[in-house]
């Protein structure tokens, strides 16, 4: 019971409904950890302008010292989670924070699984 | 047998609809008889046929009688622009080209009945033509010849159309499903709406369907049902060139060849990138903040990825920004 209650608690869960007459549509992502950094993500596109304009405030020598002071904690100011330094790459399907192949966004486990299965175009086993 | 006759009749090209429809608004002319009867009319008239020669010979004697029955229809209430449509159905096929076009089918190794449907549409064709010419239009005749194209049927296709349209499966809802993937599949070689209308089924009146579309809007039932629709008429991709064409509608695929710049529809000429110094008006025009937002507009005029919607939006930004500030700038 305690272990069904933890395990509903821990589901990842995304609910969506955009049209009435459509199924109930639920995604889950891997994890929480995928989920925050998801988050993350959209709150960094949508603040991405106003950190670039206000670091180009910050970042120069020619206006006066007080202004730059006051952006200073303007950006500070902003959400934290808007900060682009702040998304970690994760494997796509597995959430794994490491041994990630950018190109694919998968990480090493599954890039091979799917390597080996002949799932990957171009990939080939390196033999030389 | 009159629905055989007819069902076997129907499987001629789209050629004889052509022959049909005239006959059928023949029909439209004020008889009672009902359609039925006289598509047999019409197909035992569609029995007449000439050979090439002849046809022009016929022509020259029938331009007279022609122009009699023109007089007579023109004499009855009808409307002008029936005439010359009316024309060619009013005129009655000579009874020596019957010998003749039998001759010919029977001849010929293909199908009788489709070679001589075929034949009696050049034949109005040509009627068409000759009429145009004495009007002063003028007219190809190879255009003419190069329409004369004979199809082949394969006998195990016409089975499997004649079998696929008897067939009565019905699904649980009621709704034959398999006979639509064949009737779909059989008029592939020809279309469904191409030809005049035979004018057999009385078309239901449309003006109370058009009122109650004004009257409410789409509800959640007719969404419903749009929706099972679509789902229904969606069949799965044939092979991969289908699949690829549901892809590049979905927009998952682009379309070929690569267009570098779809989605991007900067109508903006170089000079509205380049010279923004018009939008630096708001600003004093002399001091630090002028120096900086110069340096913004350099920086701006470089950059080939921002559209010019984009590049004021961000001066604006900083003008504002300013005007906030301007207080405190004051101050210092």
């Amino acid at each position: 019971m305690a272990a069904a209650a933890l395990c509903w608690a821990l589901r990842a869960a995304r609910q969506a409904l955009p049209s009435p007459c459509s199924g109930q549509v639920r995604g889950h992502y891997v994890d929480w950890r995928m989920l925050r950094d998801v988050k993350r993500r959209k709150l960094a596109y949508e603040y991405a302008d106003e950190r670039l304009r206000i670091n180009a405030i910050r970042k120069n020598s020619i206006l006066p010292k007080e202004l730059q002071e006051v952006a200073d904690k303007e950006i500070a100011a902003l959400p934290r989670d808007s900060c682009p330094v702040r998304i970690h790459n994760r494997c796509v399907l597995t959430s794994r924070p490491r041994g990630l192949r950018r190109r694919w966004r998968l990480s090493r486990i599954v890039f091979r699984h799917f390597a080996d299965h002949a799932q990957m175009s171009g990939v080939q086993r390196a033999m030389w | 047998s009159t629905s055989s006759v007819l069902s076997t009749e129907k499987d001629t090209s789209t050629a004889s609809k052509d022959s049909t429809t005239e006959g059928a608004s023949k029909r439209q002319e004020g008889t009672a008889e009902t359609p039925k009867q006289k598509l047999l009319e019409i197909i035992g008239n569609m029995k007449v046929e000439v050979s090439y020669r002849k046809k022009l010979q016929q022509l020259k004697a029938s331009e007279k009688k022609r122009q009699a029955m023109n007089q007579l229809e023109g004499l009855d209430s009808k409307g002008p622009q029936r005439t010359t449509e009316d024309i060619q159905r009013g005129k009655p096929l000579n009874p020596d080209l019957v010998k003749a076009a039998s001759a010919v089918a029977s001849s010929l190794p293909l199908d009788k009945k489709q070679t001589e449907s075929e034949l009696l549409a050049q034949l109005r064709r040509h009627e068409e033509t000759t009429d145009k010419q004495k009007k002063g239009e003028t007219i190809n005749i190879r255009n003419v010849i190069s329409e004369m194209t004979v199809k082949k049927q394969s006998p195990a296709q016409r089975g499997a159309r004649i079998s696929s349209r008897i067939s009565l499966e019905l699904d649980e809802d009621g709704q034959r499903i398999r006979p639509e993937r064949f009737s779909s599949q059989s008029f592939d070689s020809r279309s469904l709406k191409v030809g005049k209308r035979l004018n057999i089924f009385t078309k239901a009146s449309t003006e109370p369907e058009h009122s109650l579309k004004t009257v409410s809007s789409p509800t959640i039932w007719d969404l419903e049902f749009a929706k099972e629709v679509a789902a229904i008429t969606a069949q799965p991709p044939r092979n991969g060139f289908e699949e690829m064409i549901q892809w590049t509608k979905e927009g998952i695929l682009w379309e070929f060849p690569i267009d570098n710049e779809v989605g991007m529809d900067d109508d903006a000429e170089f000079h509205e990138h380049i010279f923004l110094e018009k939008h630096l008006e708001g600003f004093p025009k002399e001091g630090p903040i002028r120096h900086f937002m110069e340096l913004v507009i350099c920086g701006l005029s470089k950059n080939p990825y921002l559209s010019v919607k984009q590049k004021i939006e961000h001066i604006e930004w900083f003008e504002k920004y300013f005007e906030e500030k301007k207080e405190f700038l004051q101050e210092i």
